[in-house]
Order: C-alpha cells, then structure tokens, then sequence
C-alpha cells in the first residue's frame, strides 16, 4: 500500500509538472486524490458504511447482509495518505515544483520516525531538508536526545500508568460510582494526551538526530484558555492540514458568519472521522465543534494567541476558570473517544451525573499505586507548566546553571521510566 | 560526533549502574531483614494454591496454618517455603497441596506469564537464586524486564518504608461466600471438556519445583506430606486422575498422599467446582481437625477419602 501510494504520487506529480494545459493537470490531480482518498475509504471505512447500511434496513424493516472487509487496516495509512494528499495538492497550487528524485519523495512519505503516527508532514517543510547536505549538530542531537526522554517518560510513566485505571473505568462503567467515571475520563485524557504527544516528541526528537526539525504537534494544549485555542495546540499538524486543504478552500471565514459555521462543523466532523469509523468520533467531532461556535460567532476564536501567562509564574485567575472550563469541556468530549460506543459513552455521562456523583470512589484497586499515578500526574503537570513557552517542556533545561541538576533530573527521568516499565501498552493512534 | 557517541555512552552507563543500583540495594536489604515469622503456636503449615486457600479455614484447626495464596505454582511457593521454614524452627510439618491441575500445562503461565508474574515475581524476587531467575529470563527476557520493573519499585518501596513483614502477605484462608449453581448444561459442559484432559500436557516446570520444595523440606527434618482438597465431582481437571496418580508414584512415591478429594460435600458447599464455599470449608476443616487430632500426620502411611 505504502509503495503503491508513493509510486501513485510521484508519477502524478511528475505528470501534473508536465501538464501542458490546466485540464491535463486537473486530471491528474483529481486521479491522484480519488484513488488516495479511496484506498482509505475502502480499508478503513467500507466496514463502517456497510454495517450502518445493515443498521439503517434493519431499522425500516429490510434485513440485508452486506459483504465486509476482512482485512487489517495497513498501518499509518491515514497518515501517509494526508503526506502523499498535501504533496499532490501542494504541486496543484504551484506551491512546490514537483520532486524529480525518487529516493527523496519516497523518504518525505516514509520517513520512518511519522510514518505510523505522525506529525503529518508537508512537502514544503519536509522535502527541502531531505534535499539540503545535513552535518552531525552537536546541540541539536542532544536536544533531540533530551526530547526523547521526555516523550519516553510522558508514555511510560503518565500515559501508561493512567491506561490501566482508565482502561479499566471504561470497561466496567456500569458498576462505578459517579465520581470513579469522572477519575476515569480524567485518566483517559492525561493517557491521550502524554501517549500522543509522548510519541510526537520520540519522533520529533528521532527526526533531530538526523538534522531534521519536524512540524511541532502539541503546544500544551490543557493549558488553553478557550477551545479554539485548545485546537491550535492540539495535533497541530492535523490541525493545520485542515485548515490549509479544506476549511480555506472552502471558503474558510470570508463569507461571513454563517459560512464559518458551516465550514468549523465541516471540518470537525470530517476530522472526527478522520480518527476512524465509528460514530463515537463523530460525535466527538461534533461536540467539540459545538464548544467552539460561542468563540466563532463571538469572532473571540483568536483572542487567545499567546501562551497563558506569559513571563509569569501564574495565571490570574480568570485565566485559571478559564483553563479548568476548557479542561471540563474537553474531559467531557473524551469521554465519546474513548467509549466503545455511543450508547456506552450515554451510559457513562449519565451515571456521571446521578446521585452516585456525591459516593466516594468504588475502584478496587491498590490504592498506594493509585495515590503514586495521581501524584506522577500532578509532578508531569507542573514541570509542564514551567516550561510551557518552550518547544517543550524540559526543552529550556540546559539553562540550569549546575550542571549537577540538571543531570540529576535526567537520572530521576530515566530511573522512573524503568521503575514504570509494566506491560507495554500500545500507542493510541497507531490504530488511526 | 565523537564526542556526543562519547557523552551518550557514558549517559547510558552511569544510567544502567544507577538502575542495578536500585534493583540490587533493596533487594539484598529484603533479603537479609524480610521476617516470615508465623505465630509458634503453629506446627503444622499448608502450602498451594487457590483450592486449598479456600478449603482450610485455619482458625478451626488447632496449630495449623494455612499459607496457600491463589494462582501460586510450585515455582513461587518453593521461595516461600525456604524462608517459611528457615525463620520458623517450631514447624514440624510441612503439607504441599497437590492436586490435579498442578500438573497440567496451565501451571507454566502460571509461572511466567505476564499476568500471574506479575503479581508473584515482585513478590519473590529478592529471594530468588540466580538459577531460579535463569528460568524466567530464559523463557521470555521481556516480560522478565517488565516484572523486574515492578519489581524493584514495590521491593524500593518496601526498603525505604521498612516495611519487611511478609508474614501477613504470602497467603492464608480465603472465605468465600457464593455458592455454585450446577445444571445439566453445566456437568454435560465438563464432561465434553473432559477429552482435553484425558491425555494432559504436563507442566514440567511446575513438576521440577515440586521436587525442588520437597528435598529441600528433607533436608531440613521436616515431615512433609502432598495433600488434596476436595474437587467437586464434574471438576473438570478430574479427568487426568489416570495421569496424575502416574506423575505421583513415579516421580513423588517418596513423599505420602492425603487426599481428601473424596470428601462427602453437597453441591451448595462449593463455591465452584474447584473451589469450596464458606460452609464447604467450616465442615471440610472441622474433620480434618479432628483426623490431626486422631494422628493423621503421625504415622508415614498416606490417606486416601473413599
């Protein structure tokens, strides 16, 4: 799939480059992103549309067995397909020439640190450093070392550990209190968020060894303010890709009010389903779209460009009811990711809010390992929010005047990445 | 470049000698002050897994305690047993619980598979001889990392708590409420099942370590007996009887069988057909009192339940 891909286009971009009429390059455009687009659809999203198809007869009476896919969806597919799309579409635009050199396109699409789970990279960021003659870079590969230890630590310590409650919450949901479901979708989002983000900064971190500076994916996002903010800062590349090839040729904001509605519910549904075929994810598209059109309508969805309490230690807190009511909104539409389905995700907020909320928790667990995930939490957040106006957040670490310190603090890193190793868990979005 | 590959290097193994570091400390302290200390009052100590946790309530048999813990091998139980013994002189009986499924294959996941691991390995770890941990690293070094993890964080745990009393975390009578609820379906269910058990594949792991456990109580002078618990009559282990009494008289002959597997319960005093309920066990342990109090354990002749 990956080579088929590839091959696909390199010779369409190759083509549209020689296009002597615009026609011709339409074309081969369209070919280029029918057949990208419907490989996709077709491994990934075939199984869905003709189960809900059944649903849907079943429901007016018809009782019909379509045939499925019985195939493992290829791995990274979603995310090489958006490479291969951005290329083609790029070229399109005459943003970029097309690539005459094999090795290298194949690189920009395959390169190995983002191809299973990003950050969904653009020809014109990552093709011209694949072209440049790169030189070992002392500071940047340590930094990039630095980086990857984060991101272990992130996945093995936070993630990991806030699996185990969160994986358990969810599959017995029924028998929980109120106040568990809610330590539950806690869990699941500090997992989603130090699982992906962790994975982003091994890749960013892997790429930099190489001399190469990957697009950024997370800039903090729990410390937003509002929830357009939120999506500036979560999955950037994803976002971002959006944004340039659908939401602007959509018409993006130009036309007015309605028009912008139109185009955020567009792409958040599209970006929901883009995470896989299940209504849950749409409906968790949909939800943060809703949490959204306040800011939109308001025309406030870009108040909030800077980093929270920049140059001081703490928020003011106005900021601080802001932060938390983003945080609660953004919890709450986890709760849809991570159900099974939506029935199972109804279930789940509706027990939230039942008496059971005011019982304590019921998790029958060892309560020291629970009291030792909590606090790890507690420490990953604020060592986050010192280091919130960097790259990353230990990234500024060097300035540390002993260096005594700061090797201590990479020591503590690593002896809580080992002391945290349990049975490995496996990257979220590797699925997508 | 050299001189980052340089820096990296020596990262990595001031990294590793901190990490044996933290494995190695706690553990040699766990080793030398863990206390197994049981009460003197009892003389007579049970080791096994969950049919006997269940079927012995120790506070109805006098100078008899129950050290049994659920999914326990033989290969955990031989690390209990040494220390057991060895911090407590005034044992002069030791009885292994050997029943039917402790020689069926199940017992090596039991051993080294992640789940039950897990939980035993960070257990046990510190008292482990090298050849002992040879056998997990050999089988699967992943895992065995993974559980060393664990490991070392609860064994540093206990060091810097100077929590070393073990005597209250290694097992003992488990009172189990629910009684089973049998039907037609579920005895017809066993006897379909039955044919993966006529021709078993044995747990030679498991089997080793038994060996190990009972030449070891040998050589300290202690009075050592295998011990069945009742099953119920559709358990479904019942089915390598054939090869169970076989491994027993070929490999174990040296060592005596009380087998109460036999034993006269109605269906509402198992909780399961492996296990008894709270009402199965009170009756099971008032007997089995009263046959210690007869000299069961005096003479070397073994007992079998008709």
């Amino acid at each position: 799939m990956l080579i088929f891909s590839t091959l696909l286009d390199y010779f369409t971009g190759l083509k549209m480059a020689g296009s002597d009429s615009l026609k011709q390059k339409k074309t081969w455009f369209w070919l280029s992103v029918i057949i990208n687009l419907g490989f996709l659809c077709v491994f990934k999203y075939y199984n869905f549309f003709a189960s809900s198809f059944a649903q849907f007869s079943a429901n007016i009476g018809l009782h019909v067995s379509p045939w499925t896919l019985k195939v493992i969806l290829p791995v990274g597919i979603s995310f090489y397909t958006f490479h291969g799309l951005s290329y083609v579409i790029d070229i399109y635009k005459n943003k970029i020439p097309a690539e005459r050199n094999f090795v290298d396109y194949s690189l920009f699409v395959s390169f190995f640190p983002l191809l299973v789970a990003g950050p969904i990279e653009r020809a014109t960021h990552l093709l011209p450093q694949i072209k440049t003659k790169r030189a070992f870079d002392y500071y940047k590969a340590v930094d990039g070392l630095r980086q990857i230890l984060w991101g272990l630590f992130k996945k093995i310590v936070i993630a990991d550990q806030c699996a185990s409650y969160a994986n358990m919450i969810f599959a017995n949901s029924s028998v929980y209190t109120g106040s568990t479901l809610i330590l539950g979708a806690l869990f699941f989002s500090f997992q989603i968020y130090c699982d992906f983000s962790g994975y982003s900064d091994i890749a960013l971190g892997v790429a930099r060894l190489f001399g190469i500076e990957l697009l950024r994916n997370f800039s903090f996002p729990y410390f937003s303010r509002d929830v357009a903010e939120f999506w500036r800062r979560w999955h950037i590349s994803l976002s971002t890709w959006f944004r340039d090839y659908l939401y602007v040729p959509l018409g993006g904001s130009k036309g007015g009010t309605w028009m912008k509605i139109r185009n955020t519910f567009i792409i958040f549904l599209v970006s929901g389903f883009w995470h896989g075929a299940n209504w849950t994810f749409i409906v968790w598209g949909f939800l943060n779209a809703l949490f959204i059109m306040p800011s939109i309508i308001l025309k406030t969805n870009r108040s909030n460009l800077e980093i929270v309490a920049k140059g001081k230690l703490l928020p003011s807190l106005t900021e601080l009811v802001h932060i938390v009511l983003t945080f609660m909104m953004v919890v709450f539409a986890w709760i849809f990711f991570r159900a099974n389905s939506v029935t199972h995700a109804l279930n789940y907020i509706s027990k939230i809010f039942s008496a059971s909320l005011f019982s304590p928790f019921n998790l029958d667990v060892n309560r020291t390992q629970l009291f030792e995930t909590i606090l790890l939490v507690i420490l990953f957040l604020i060592i986050e929010w010192l280091g919130r106006e960097n790259p990353y957040a230990i990234s500024t670490l060097p300035k540390l005047q002993k260096r005594a310190y700061r090797m201590a603090f990479y020591y503590l890193l690593v002896f809580l990445i080992f002391l945290f190793t349990g049975k490995e868990q496996q990257f979220i979005y590797f699925q997508f | 470049m050299a001189q980052f590959l340089k820096k990296t290097a020596l990262f990595i193994l001031t990294g590793l000698t901190v990490i044996s570091g933290i494995v190695a400390i706690p553990a040699c302290l766990i080793n030398h002050f863990s206390d197994f200390t049981i009460n003197k009052k009892y003389k007579i100590v049970l080791f096994g897994h969950s049919h006997p946790e269940c079927a012995f309530n120790d506070s109805l048999i006098t100078g008899f305690k129950n050290l049994s813990h659920s999914a326990e091998p033989y290969f955990y139980t031989y690390q209990k047993v040494k220390k057991v013994v060895s911090q407590n002189p005034q044992i002069e009986t030791v009885l292994i619980e050997y029943s039917n499924n402790q020689i069926d294959e199940k017992m090596n996941d039991w051993t080294w598979d992640y789940k039950y691991m897990s939980n035993m390995f960070p257990i046990y770890s510190s008292f482990m001889h090298t050849t002992d941990i040879e056998v997990l690293f050999k089988h699967d070094s992943g895992v065995f990392f993974n559980c060393i993890s664990i490991s070392a964080r609860q064994n540093l745990f206990k060091a810097i708590t100077f929590d070393y009393n073990f005597a209250d975390r290694i097992g003992g009578y488990l009172k189990l409420n629910r009684s089973q609820r049998l039907s037609t379906g579920d005895s017809l269910a066993h006897g379909i099942s039955k044919y993966r058990f006529l021709n078993p594949r044995l747990s030679i792991i498991n089997l080793i370590y038994l060996r190990k456990i009972i030449d070891y109580c040998k050589q300290q002078n202690k009075k050592l007996f295998l011990i069945r618990s009742p099953q119920y009559k559709y358990y479904e282990y019942r089915y390598n009887e054939k090869v169970y009494l076989d491994v027993k008289n070929r490999y174990f002959k040296d060592v005596k069988l009380i087998d109460f597997n036999n034993f006269p319960l109605s269906d509402d005093e198992f909780a399961d057909p492996g296990h008894l309920n709270m009402k199965g066990a009170s009756r099971f342990s008032n007997y089995v009192n009263k046959q210690i109090e007869a000299g069961i354990f005096v003479s070397d002749s073994g007992f079998v339940m008709k």
